[in-house]
């Protein structure tokens, strides 16, 4: 068994060497695709990082009855909390509308009227923040249902609706387009390794023919398709790495709103996926193209 | 390496089918093969060849020559009928038991099928290399072939530096670094001029002689009419005549 490891990488190596044009092509085409397919995910990484922060935008505002008593507001605010996908529930007091509507007002530039009114026309309300705006509905009306705490719920179930739809057509989208340019590498690293191992059919043939058992010819070329996959992954994660400073800087400038740390968690994935690819391709595109000569 | 034949038990074909004393190496029993294309190449062929034998194969081409080797190494099956080589049945061979039925036959071809980065003595090493023979072995063997197709000299050399012959004297010491039963020659001295085909041919019988079976495709009538050894013609996938010592008649170019 260690003597047919041993055989297999030398072969391998040899193989990789003694062909080391059809090596390098193959090696590049797979570095090529393995950038190709890096790109788009981050590119879809950050769509979606940005499609979940407008997401998380999305809040239930419910106007509280002047006069409500301040323990059932409370009472309210907790039950709120405790609903599934609910982020966060605060509590804005009449002053605070006040004053925001001032601020709000004095940043467009308009004339505030609000000391114009003898008393303070703006309610206090309650403010639900949704972790998934899929359940708006439901908060809103069990915010509703409170109707001795609950003047009314803000009716924003369309524009909800709306933005849901934009992110999930973005989402399914940017999926699709991933996933048809991870169909295409893998079309085109397969074929590429298929090219390397049918110039060698000759190898294969005289293997063949000296009573060689398929594990014999297949293993080098599948040990050699990794290599080939290793390399173009390593070379693919240089290439990153050197754009990386660069193009994190584009990135922030774009992205910068993002409350995540959306760096760190790109890089994982780019990384596992790049070497994932690259060596899981080589092989299997190997083992495919082999397999076609054997069992004869 | 001739160890490997304790894993062949004898099977009943061999021992009932043919009453005579003397085994046959390779055995056709009413052997067919119709190509998917409906083209049959053998037509109810029957041949043995026993142990030791030296047997050419003549015929003009497309009577079947080729076919007939590429069912003894099971590159094709038979259509019907039944093929026995080395005492088994070869329609009958798991996959991964058809390697050890070739380990038992040398092939030779008249495109030599050798490596054009590899030294002779790699080429034939090779052979023993991706059967997974540990290298200790491996280099005696080599060695020994080398000496018997007299290319001692020339181990280190690559193809693209040898002649027609020493290629050819390559292929066979390949062909024999598995001791195998059977060498089978599918025009071995086609690409060959006469004098270099003569030098091949005295190798063969001289390895005939040391014991393996030795059956040979050939065109070359002055080669078959000279040595009257045993003569199996073939034409349009029918056996015609099936002689010892005949000669090769014109009417089989």
């Amino acid at each position: 068994m260690i003597r047919f490891l041993l055989f297999s990488v030398k072969r391998a190596a040899q193989g990789f060497w003694r062909n080391i044009v059809m090596s390098l092509a193959a090696t590049a085409t797979m570095v090529l695709m393995l950038l190709l397919l890096a790109g788009l995910l981050i590119v879809v990484t950050g769509l979606n990082a940005g499609l979940d922060y407008f997401e998380s935008k999305v809040e239930v505002t419910a106007f509280v009855r002047d006069g409500a008593s301040a323990e059932r507001i409370t009472e309210v605010m907790d039950r709120a909390r405790a609903m599934p996908e609910v982020a966060d529930v605060t509590f804005v007091s009449k002053d605070e509308a006040v004053a925001r509507f001032r601020a709000y007002n004095e940043a467009r530039g308009q004339t505030d009227l609000t000391d114009v009114l003898p008393w303070n026309p703006l309610p206090a309300s309650i403010e639900v923040d949704l972790a998934d705006p899929l359940v708006y509905a439901q908060v809103a009306k069990a915010l509703e249902d409170e109707r001795d705490v609950v003047e009314e719920v803000i009716e924003n179930q369309s524009v909800v609706n709306a933005l849901l739809t934009v992110t999930n057509t973005m989402r399914l989208a940017g999926t699709v387009v991933l996933g048809l340019v991870a169909l295409t590498v893998f079309f085109i690293v397969i074929n590429t390794i298929r090219l390397a191992v049918v110039a060698r059919a000759r190898e294969i043939e005289i293997m063949r023919l000296v009573g060689a058992s398929d594990a014999f010819i297949r293993w080098p070329f599948v040990f050699e398709g990794v290599f080939v996959g290793l390399l173009g992954a390593l070379v693919t994660l240089a290439l990153l790495a050197l754009a990386y400073q660069p193009l994190s800087q584009v990135m922030f400038a774009l992205f910068q709103v993002l409350p995540l740390r959306f760096g760190e968690f790109v890089v994982r994935d780019v990384t596992l996926v790049v070497m994932g690819a690259g060596i899981a391709l080589g092989g299997l595109g190997s083992y495919v193209s082999v397999r076609s000569y054997l069992g004869r | 390496m001739t160890v490997t034949t304790s894993s062949s038990a004898p099977s009943a074909t061999t021992e009932g089918s043919t009453a005579a004393p003397i085994t046959p190496i390779v055995a056709l029993h009413d052997v067919t093969k119709v190509y998917p294309t409906g083209r049959a190449a053998l037509s109810e062929v029957n041949l043995f060849i026993p142990e030791g034998d030296f047997v050419f194969l003549v015929g003009p081409s497309g009577a079947g020559k080729s076919t007939l080797i590429k069912l003894l190494i099971r590159d094709e099956l038979p259509t019907s009928g039944q093929v026995i080589v080395a005492g088994q049945d070869v329609a009958r061979l798991r996959g991964r038991d058809v390697p050890r039925l070739r380990r038992k036959i040398g092939t030779v071809f008249q495109d030599f099928k050798l490596l054009p980065n590899k030294s002779v003595a790699e080429n034939v090493a090779f052979a023993l290399e991706v059967t997974g023979t540990p290298g200790r072995v491996i280099r005696p063997a080599v060695e020994r072939v080398l000496s018997i197709v007299g290319l001692t000299a020339q181990a280190k050399q690559l193809p693209a530096q040898l002649s027609g012959g020493e290629l050819q004297r390559t292929a066979i010491a390949r062909a024999l670094v598995h001791e195998p039963k059977v060498i089978i020659a599918d025009e071995p001295t086609g690409n060959l001029d006469p004098l270099i085909s003569w030098e091949i041919i005295q190798l063969l019988l001289r390895i005939n002689e040391l014991g393996t079976t030795v059956l040979m495709a050939t065109h070359n009538a002055d080669v078959v009419t000279a040595l009257r050894k045993r003569v199996v013609a073939l034409d349009d996938g029918h056996v015609v005549r099936d002689e010892i010592g005949g000669a090769y008649h014109r009417e089989y170019w």
